[in-house]
């Protein structure tokens, strides 16, 4: 395996939780309530287990955050690396354990009444009890978000770890998706290629979704376009299968995205690699046009441009979205937020952008693929090990 | 897909407790919430997420709507206009949710998990309503199993089951083996972390799986293959069973919690659920040290929906 880039946790930990009551002071928000795992980990270093929401609803990390000094951490499990001040495990879920979390609260920030308190979510108990008697809330994105888009060196280095090993793990599914093999079957060689990798925080339930050649061929969609990820049903690939791939884990709760199109037992006929060199034309296009001070318009009228006029991605997703510590967050390139938020947002260094052009020719050929860009002090770098991009092969200059 | 008249009987009942809690409309963010309301199948992600309108039930036309940018996965019995479409921008959400009938007008509103953003934008598309929680109106819904339910765990478990044998027969890889066994069985989704360690010969298990949207698992310690672990809290899930009753029993640490669709309610352990008393139609993950076990409350005491298949 390639080399993993190195990461100072304790570092990552400091600068985070800087920035963040940065972000406190600036909008003069008195403390911070997080239920959201992202949230707790960006906050306190703490990464919830990769398991079922229904789970870790129950038995999430709570982190409060005061204006200075330590994060309160109050977890279910031990933690003993973390720079926070630790508590035992809260149940948000339950009624009978609210006169727990507002000792915890009362501990971490006193009194709530009157303060202006951030929260990200509120469970029924939380709302039931009034825990925050008196504040005002506000939406802790606001602080979160603005704190999080800019990257540090190491969360960076998170990534791009997350990323090496994501398509370590790959190489190996694609090797067993072969006729007859199972979606499922392919999945659990990656899931199992992942754990003995050493990583135990898959995301998503892995996509190998295989795609109709038209759009009339899928199911009915609101915008008229493909649907993709449906996430149901566990085909059985037959040789042809147009296979889109799409997955993430979580590296120190840094997220990847390893994007591919597969066909699955044969070569690529002519007319699905003019799909794969269009990607790669767009995929260049897009590339170039990363650098700070350019804004999300920008860099989706050069993929444009590079297609022809064509908008080169799906509708109800977007050409590009941030990753971090949410699988896909802030900026997004090309959204329904519509070209205004577009041009008026412009790109900065630690910014991420993971490029997801799709090349869609109408009853014969797709191709899509990902790419994750850090935006640099002069222009952008891919995190990758480069592992390519088979069965196609990209005989331009290397990036 | 889910079956009808499974899909039914869970929204009769969702729709009983919102007359119960004389609940106009529910807005629900919870993934298991919604899907036991719609009956929906979408692709899974692990973890919280931020809280937004995945489902909305209305009461008066006993209709489901989902967030949902197209027809794959939908049940049979829901319609292509059920459908509001997944989008990036707060405005396009609220223009969405004005054109659920019966949403505008609602005078209760009940939501399973809330932020202040949808607090103030609920405000703005329901100006008469009161917005009020209603996870405890979810949780008595889906408190009592249906016939069709246990028998979806019961399978769920066996699922369960594989992984463990596969771990057995390979502890030193025991997470990625049991992955790889399920995964074989067309199953990829897990509940709960994945445990398989090996101490003092023997080796150590807990396993969780999804099926089809409902849990399985269980957990162990086990010698030349055979569970030895204690049962005993297992037994004392009887109807009637209190949090005294349950204490007595257990022999390590312990928690008597909820399953179905997930994690559910009611949690009982050392600090919480006092006040809980179980009921034939409960189905519980039993929880003892380093045992767990799956067990439906009868009215003939606890039936076990996690025993080891026969080979």
């Amino acid at each position: 395996m390639s080399p993993l880039p190195a990461v100072d946790r304790a570092r990552m930990r400091r600068e985070r939780l800087d920035r963040l009551q940065t972000q406190m002071e600036r909008q003069q928000v008195d403390a911070a309530l997080l239920l959201h795992g992202p949230n707790v980990t960006y906050a306190s270093g703490h990464v919830p287990d990769a398991v079922d929401a229904s789970h870790i609803n129950y038995r999430r990390p709570v982190a409060i955050v005061p204006a200075a000094g330590p994060v309160h951490l109050f977890v279910h499990d031990e933690v003993d690396h973390l720079d926070a001040t630790v508590g035992a495990g809260l149940w948000p879920e339950l009624d009978d354990d609210m006169g727990a979390l507002r000792r915890a609260v009362a501990e971490a920030i006193g009194d709530t009444a009157d303060r202006r308190i951030a929260v990200d979510t509120l469970t029924g108990a939380m709302a039931r009890a009034d825990v925050l008697a008196g504040a005002e809330l506000v939406d802790a994105s606001r602080i979160l978000g603005p704190a999080r888009v800019c990257k540090t060196a190491d969360e960076v280095a998170c990534i791009e770890c997350s990323q090496i090993i994501n398509e370590q793990a790959m190489a190996v599914a694609r090797a067993r998706c072969v006729p007859g093999a199972s979606r499922s079957r392919v999945a659990g060689s990656y899931l199992r290629a992942l754990r003995e990798l050493g990583a135990d925080h898959n995301e998503i339930d892995p996509i190998f979704q295989v795609m109709p050649r038209s759009r009339s061929a899928g199911p009915r969609t609101s915008t008229g376009d493909v649907a993709f990820p449906t996430g149901i049903d566990d085909p059985v690939f037959a040789e042809g299968d147009l296979v889109w791939v799409d997955a993430g884990h979580g590296y120190e709760g840094y997220a990847s995205d390893f994007g591919r199109t597969w066909i699955v037992g044969r070569d690529p006929t002519a007319e699905e690699r003019a799909c794969f060199d269009r990607w790669v034309a767009v995929m260049d296009a897009s590339y170039a046009a990363i650098r700070p001070g350019a804004t999300l318009g920008d860099v989706g009228r050069a993929a444009t441009a590079a297609n022809d006029g064509v908008t080169p991605w799906l509708p109800h997703f977007y050409l590009a979205h941030g990753v971090g510590l949410d699988s896909a967050e802030m900026p997004m390139i090309g959204s329904d937020l519509g070209p205004e938020f577009d041009d008026g947002y412009q790109l900065e260094p630690g910014m991420i952008v993971v490029l997801e052009p799709v090349i869609w020719d109408d009853g014969v050929a797709s191709y899509r693929a990902e790419e994750i860009v850090v935006v640099t002090d002069d222009g952008g770098r891919i995190l990758t090990s480069n592992p390519g991009y088979a069965p196609f092969e990209h005989r331009g200059q290397g990036r | 897909m889910t079956a009808p008249s499974l899909l039914r009987h869970r929204r009769d009942r969702v729709l009983a407790a919102m007359a119960d809690a004389d609940l106009d409309v529910l807005v629900l963010g919870r993934q298991d919430d919604a899907n036991y309301a719609s009956g929906m199948h979408r692709l899974w992600t692990a973890g919280t997420r931020p809280f937004g309108a995945g489902c909305i039930v209305v009461r008066a036309t006993g209709r489901t709507h989902v967030l949902s940018s197209w027809g794959a996965g939908l049940p049979d019995t829901m319609r292509w206009d059920d459908l509001y479409p997944s989008t990036w921008n707060p405005r396009v959400m609220a223009a969405s949710m004005t054109m659920v009938p019966g949403l505008p007008e609602a005078r209760r509103i009940g939501v399973d998990e809330v932020s202040p953003s949808f607090t103030r934008a609920i405000g703005r598309i329901a100006p008469g309503a009161e917005v009020v929680p209603a996870d405890d109106v979810m949780t008595r819904a889906r408190r009592i199993k249906s016939v069709e339910e246990i028998e979806r765990i019961r399978i769920a478990c066996t699922v369960a089951w594989t992984g463990v044998t596969a771990a057995l027969d390979d502890p030193t890889n025991g997470v990625g083996a049991a992955i790889e066994a399920i995964a074989a069985t067309g199953h990829t989704i897990p509940s709960s972390a994945p445990r398989v360690h090996t101490v003092e010969g023997a080796v150590v298990v807990d396993l969780g799986v999804l099926v089809d949207g409902y849990e399985g698992g269980l957990g162990g310690r086990f010698v030349d293959g055979e569970r030895r672990s204690s049962t005993a809290l297992t037994e004392a899930c009887v109807a009637g069973a209190t949090h005294a009753s349950l204490a007595a029993a257990a022999r390590g640490r312990w928690l008597v919690r909820g399953l179905g669709m997930g994690f559910e309610r009611p949690v009982i352990e050392r600090d919480h659920g006092a006040a809980e008393v179980l009921d034939p139609g409960m189905v519980l993950s039993v929880c003892d040290g380093e045992h767990r076990d799956i067990v439906a409350v009868t009215d003939d005491g606890p039936r076990l929906l996690s025993p080891r298949p026969r080979r």
